[in-house]
């Protein structure tokens, strides 16, 4: 059977004005179905860019990337923005809410831009603001939130459109560590009730300690990738 | 699609103050628009009607050579039979009547001076019909007012000219001209009024007299031209175009294409209005994109986070096209309500404005409500915010995702 995602000799060289900065130099790594992997390294290591590349997000100078067995073409041609809306789905760092939005309708826009029925959209954001505990905040705006709730808010509309994949690009960096464990709680109990793959990058021990496997990376290359 | 409306609508009201301002560019834009083309309307409206009855009337009926051939003889290319025309003209639907006029030109003199005028012959009453609020009889009365005066050949005087015979009412003077068979003709005429006519070249030359003393000077039972006045000016072309028709011996000259002095102002009116459209274009497109790019940079990471959820570049290109749509219908309809009040305030302030050039009269400021200028300004407005977002959304929708992401 097929990884959920792979990447195959991925190379990624950044150009700094003149300069040929190596951020991947041919680095090969497969997530497979309900995992809870963590991409660890030290800054600069290349976890952003793997995870950029591994979401879609960026195409890598050589290499290719296989979702579902399938390869991903960076044509111009392919419908990327389709797969990232139907497969991926991202947490970041700064949570990345939309502020003029509600809880509610930051985590109903990716269903927005599917052809779901409104009746639809409103039963899955209703049971992701329950999954995540966040009904009583429904109708308050990011700006209304502590840092641990829009965190939950991102985590929501990173699933309500029940992707193959959660990106988490260093979740837990702008939340304290009491707020950290629970977000880390939800995300576990979501792949171990729900299935859902995640993938982190952070260097945060505390993340770590939740990892089911730890992905090391340095200098752009994989160090190791063992199951804890 | 009305939820990505909302979103829009929330994001142009992200930065109150700024959105603000560049819809008070668009109310102010949108607001000049309608206030200077209801005042051109107003000045073509008011021109046209003081073109039509202070001289043209709707339609001028001549000898269909009159305009391709040079006359040897005064009225030698004139009008016959013109009773039975008229009558036939009448006839025409929209007619409201019609009547003759000579033009003839020759030498006045009171004794000691001599001046060459232009003259014209006409039916007085029908003239008072159509000229009832053009014809500016400044002293005396006009011909045939009263019963007495008809049995003396009278004349009335533009102002420049009287003023150069030293004429007053109820002097006489001495027309001279040559008759349509060329010989010379002379006639003691007594001076009934002085007028105005609003043209300070054309009031140093300008007489009128009855048009059966025009036809008794001149030797003629021909006229010039027969003057068709219309119940409405928006029939001219139709009625004009039916004439000819009927009557092929004739051409039938619309009043636009006589009345050069109209022609002019409107081209003038038409340039001014287009190069002010021209600058509130620019304006706007400035403004608007100046406003959308900022919007734009604050929201780059924002931007990002949309195309990373699965946004298409196609749907943020819409999002923003929205933004600008929105913007715009709010800035015209602001725009036209004011538009609409400032223009009913002015209306009734009854503000004269001063004579244009070449005349001696001024005229009352109004601006007219027109319903095609207001559904232009609105379009012109709206399409011309939504185009000047379109490179601020392009440049937005071709964001490359990791770098909008990291952008601060």
């Amino acid at each position: 059977m097929d990884l959920l995602i792979s990447a195959d000799s991925l190379v990624k060289t950044y150009m700094l004005g003149k300069t040929e900065v190596p951020a991947l130099r041919g680095l090969t790594i497969g997530i497979d179905y309900g995992e809870f992997t963590v991409i660890s390294g030290p800054s600069g290591s290349g976890k952003t860019t793997l995870l950029n590349l591994l979401g879609l997000l960026d195409s890598p100078t050589t290499g290719s990337v296989l979702l579902e067995g399938s390869e991903i073409k960076y044509d111009g041609l392919s419908n990327l923005h389709n797969i990232r809306l139907e497969k991926l789905g991202y947490i970041f760092q700064t949570f990345n809410l939309i502020p003029v939005l509600t809880a509610y309708e930051n985590i109903e826009y990716p269903l927005l831009l599917t052809k779901k029925s409104s009746s639809m959209r409103k039963q899955l954001v209703e049971k992701m603001l329950r999954e995540v505990k966040l009904w009583e905040f429904r109708r308050h705006k990011p700006n209304e939130l502590s840092g641990g709730q829009r965190q939950r808010v991102a985590i929501a509309r990173a699933l309500v459109n029940s992707p193959r994949i959660v990106l988490a690009d260093e979740p837990t960096a702008n939340i304290d560590s009491v707020t950290a464990s629970e977000v880390l709680d939800l995300m576990r109990s979501l792949n171990e009730e729900e299935k859902v793959t995640f993938l982190f990058s952070t260097h945060d021990p505390q993340v770590l300690r939740y990892a089911r496997r730890i992905v090391k990376i340095h200098d752009g290359m994989l160090v190791n990738g063992q199951l804890k | 699609m009305i939820k990505f409306m909302k979103l829009a609508m929330k994001n142009v009201f992200r930065n109150r103050r700024r959105t603000i301002i560049t819809g008070l560019v668009l109310v102010f834009g949108a607001t000049a628009l309608i206030l200077a083309g209801g005042f051109i309307a107003f000045t073509f409206r008011g021109l046209s009607e003081s073109t039509i009855h202070g001289r043209l009337g709707h339609i001028q009926i001549y000898n269909k050579d009159f305009f391709s051939k040079d006359e040897e003889k005064p009225l030698e290319l004139g009008l016959e039979n013109i009773q039975e025309l008229k009558h036939n003209i009448m006839t025409q639907s929209n007619v409201r009547f019609t009547m003759a006029r000579i033009e003839f030109m020759g030498l006045i003199s009171n004794g000691d001076k001599s001046v060459a005028f232009l003259g014209r012959g006409v039916e007085p009453e029908k003239e008072l019909k159509l000229s009832d609020f053009a014809l500016d009889v400044e002293q005396g009365k006009f011909l045939g007012e009263t019963p007495e005066n008809k049995l003396e050949a009278e004349v009335i005087l533009a102002m420049g000219l009287a003023k150069s015979l030293k004429a007053k009412i109820g002097d006489y003077l001495t027309l001279m001209t040559t008759t349509s068979n060329g010989a010379l003709n002379a006639m003691d005429i007594k001076v009934a009024g002085i007028y105005s006519t609003g043209i300070p070249e054309y009031d140093e030359r300008a007489l009128m007299i009855d048009l059966s003393a025009a036809q008794q000077l001149l030797y003629t039972s021909k006229v010039t031209k027969l003057v068709v006045v219309l119940d409405e000016t928006d029939k001219t072309e139709a009625v004009a175009a039916s004439i000819e028709k009927l009557f092929p011996d004739v051409r039938a000259k619309r009043w636009f294409d006589l009345a050069t002095f109209y022609n002019a102002v409107v081209r003038l009116y038409n340039s001014i209005f287009g190069f002010l459209g021209f600058i509130i274009f620019v304006i706007v497109v400035l403004s608007s994109s100046n406003t959308m790019m900022m919007s734009i940079f604050e929201r780059t990471k924002e931007i990002g986070t949309q195309l990373a959820v699965g946004t298409s570049r196609a749907r943020l290109l819409i999002n923003f096209l929205y933004e600008g749509l929105i913007i715009g219908v709010l800035g015209a309809l602001i725009g036209l309500l004011t538009a609409f009040v400032l223009a009913t305030i002015i209306n009734n302030a009854g503000v004269t404005m001063p004579a244009p050039p070449g005349s001696t009269r001024g005229y009352p400021l109004l601006i007219d409500h027109v319903f095609a200028v207001y559904i232009g300004v609105f379009i012109l407005i709206t399409m011309t915010t939504v185009v000047s977002t379109v490179i601020p959304a392009l440049k937005a929708s071709r964001l490359i995702i990791v770098d909008a992401l990291g952008h601060i």
